[in-house]
């Protein structure tokens, strides 16, 4: 296994745009992939953030972050034209008999731009996974498969492997220094904008990734938990999140929407109410995140995952909640 | 418009689990009473095929179906929501979890076609394996622009504007001339409709058009081993709080007041 590793490059990519939290799930998952900081690089695609990202790296144990610029890069980079600059970037450094294992953020983007590094590099991919390492010369991945009842361990033979990796938050030692900045310029067409018509939706809350209290509600509530849950969130200084059925039902947007098949959180505080912790749901809660539960249904599997729980009728205990804030 | 949609449908998850596991050569067995229905992802984007062709009666919406457990049963629940054609297609090999395996097949399906749809929706997730990765490397294979994420489609004019949401924005991309792969995500918009009865009855004795692709595996990923999911990670004893309704309300705020800071 050590062999292996001592062959392998972890490389974490993530445009600087994306932000803190985005860098530091990457962060985390080299981290986890790799052993802590056994051959790590950063990319960081585009300027901006990247002092940021220097010192992050630096904690996280990283010697040297590969800082990746085009002509005409400028504000937020998406996942099309990102892939176009890590492929080329990773293509530019290839170096022979060294295998990659490519990590990007987890979540929609951060898988889509996953997918799309693996097809213009040729890599395999391995997707949202639950964890990686190292067997029998292969890179072994292990994913949540229908709907978190079953869990799929995949290997994959080839000298590029490109996958999502759901790791929580890194560990940081404030006492390390920045990683040194290296400069990689490359030449890309990046694609045009496409033609989008852009309107505000109105929303005022943080997103669901990077806030400390993450306020869930479930298909139990109804408009008006939903917004009573609004309330504590903002009264909090959190934010509102809530599960798949309570998206199909027009309860919260889907860019709230917390699980396997929406965002990834990592707060101190989940506060769950009316969820009953489906394997789908939990997949998109960190593990290192603390949970304080609301349920009528003693028998909820939330209760096996939560610090702390009510059972109790949400309709009593919100108004409540919302009061005791105030006071 | 030709919109072809692409379904690949999910294991119920009101029921357990049918059995699943994976044979010598890695490939999956699937026994037991299974039961494959639409998923979220796939009902958007049947809905969203749908309403577009509501609007506009030279919209054509055709329908691929993936083979495989339960696809006769599948197969018909589409069929009553009357689509201008739909057909089962069997990938050979099947090996869902290996997305550039998958987006080949479908790709060269497609491709065996007189032209490429005007627009090819797909669920996010094509199906209870993958985690999202086929349908963009799907676009990757035909060379079409990709949206991601939609939420919502709507004629205005001559011409269809779809919409999804990021952040704070809503972003509307009008379509052009070119074909597009647009992947669909749940909204309350796109909520599946219920089809009439006579539909439903009709779709009980239509003849269902099936097919197989097959394209040669060098994708180099392997299936190794099926098992329970692991929850022992996050199992902790909870501290049930009791006490009349106020007691608990406060003892929650003191937790929501920590995490505030």
């Amino acid at each position: 296994m050590v062999d292996h590793i001592q062959m392998t490059r972890f490389v974490g990519v993530v445009p600087g745009s994306w932000g803190e939290d985005a860098i530091g799930t990457v962060l985390a998952a080299l981290q986890s992939a790799s052993g802590k900081d056994a051959g790590c690089d950063l990319l960081i695609l585009g300027d901006e953030g990247i002092d940021q990202a220097l010192g992050m790296a630096g904690q996280a144990g990283i010697q040297q972050v590969y800082c990746v610029t085009s002509e005409g890069l400028s504000g937020r980079i998406e996942p099309d034209g990102a892939a176009m600059l890590a492929s080329k970037a990773l293509n530019e450094a290839e170096q022979p008999g060294i295998s990659r294992l490519i990590l990007t953020p987890p979540g929609p983007e951060g898988e889509e731009l996953a997918a799309r590094i693996a097809f213009q590099i040729g890599a395999r991919a391995l997707g949202r996974c639950e964890s990686i390492g190292f067997e029998a010369g292969q890179v072994v991945a292990t994913r949540s498969v229908w709907g978190g009842r079953k869990r799929l361990k995949l290997g994959a033979v080839g000298r590029l492997a490109v996958a999502c990796l759901r790791a929580g938050k890194p560990a940081l030692d404030p006492s390390r220094p920045a990683a040194e900045r290296v400069d990689k310029p490359v030449s890309v067409n990046l694609p045009g904008t496409p033609f989008l018509d852009v309107e505000s939706t109105g929303e005022s809350l943080p997103p669901v990734e990077s806030a400390k209290l993450v306020v869930s509600g479930g298909r139990s509530l109804n408009e008006e938990g939903f917004a009573q849950l609004e309330q504590i969130a903002r009264k909090a200084k959190g934010t509102l999140g809530g599960s798949l059925p309570a998206v199909d039902a027009g309860l919260v947007p889907v860019v709230r929407q917390v699980g396997i098949s929406g965002k990834f959180v990592a707060p101190e505080l989940y506060f769950a109410v009316g969820i009953s912790g489906t394997p789908q749901h939990m997949a998109g809660v960190s593990p290192d995140a603390r949970i304080v539960a609301i349920n009528s249904d003693p028998e909820a599997p939330i209760f096996g995952m939560a610090e702390a729980g009510v059972v109790g009728e949400w309709q009593q205990l919100l108004p409540e909640i919302l009061d005791a804030l105030e006071g | 418009m030709e919109i072809l949609v692409l379904l690949a449908g999910v294991a119920d998850s009101r029921f357990p689990l049918h059995n699943v596991s994976l044979d010598r050569q890695g490939d999956l067995i699937e026994t037991g009473q299974t039961r494959r229905i639409l998923g979220p992802f796939d009902e958007g984007a049947l809905e969203l095929a749908l309403k577009l062709r509501d609007k506009n009666d030279a919209t054509r919406v055709n329908v691929v179906v993936l083979g495989g457990p339960n696809e006769e049963a599948l197969a018909r629940t589409v069929v009553a929501f009357k689509p201008d054609n739909l057909r089962v297609l069997k990938l050979e090999p099947y090996r869902p979890w290996d997305a550039a395996l998958t987006a080949s097949q479908l790709a060269q399906y497609i491709r065996s076609g007189s032209s490429l749809p005007d627009l090819l929706m797909v669920g996010r997730e094509f199906g209870d394996l993958d985690e999202g990765s086929i349908p963009l490397m799907l676009a990757g294979e035909l060379s079409m622009p990709l949206f991601a994420l939609a939420q919502y489609a709507q004629w205005q004019g001559d011409q269809v504007r779809m919409m999804r949401e990021r952040g704070t924005t809503r972003e509307w991309l009008p379509l052009q001339s070119q074909p597009v792969l647009a992947t669909v995500t749940n909204d309350k918009r796109n909520k599946l409709r219920h089809p009439l009865m006579k539909n439903v009855m009709m779709a009980k004795r239509q003849s269902i058009e099936k097919l197989s692709q097959g394209v040669k595996d060098s994708s180099g990923m392997t299936a190794i081993a099926l098992s329970e999911p692991d929850t022992a990670g996050r199992s902790v004893k909870c501290q049930i709080l009791d006490g009349s309704v106020r007691e608990q309300a406060v003892a929650i705020a003191n937790y929501i007041r920590q995490a505030a800071g």
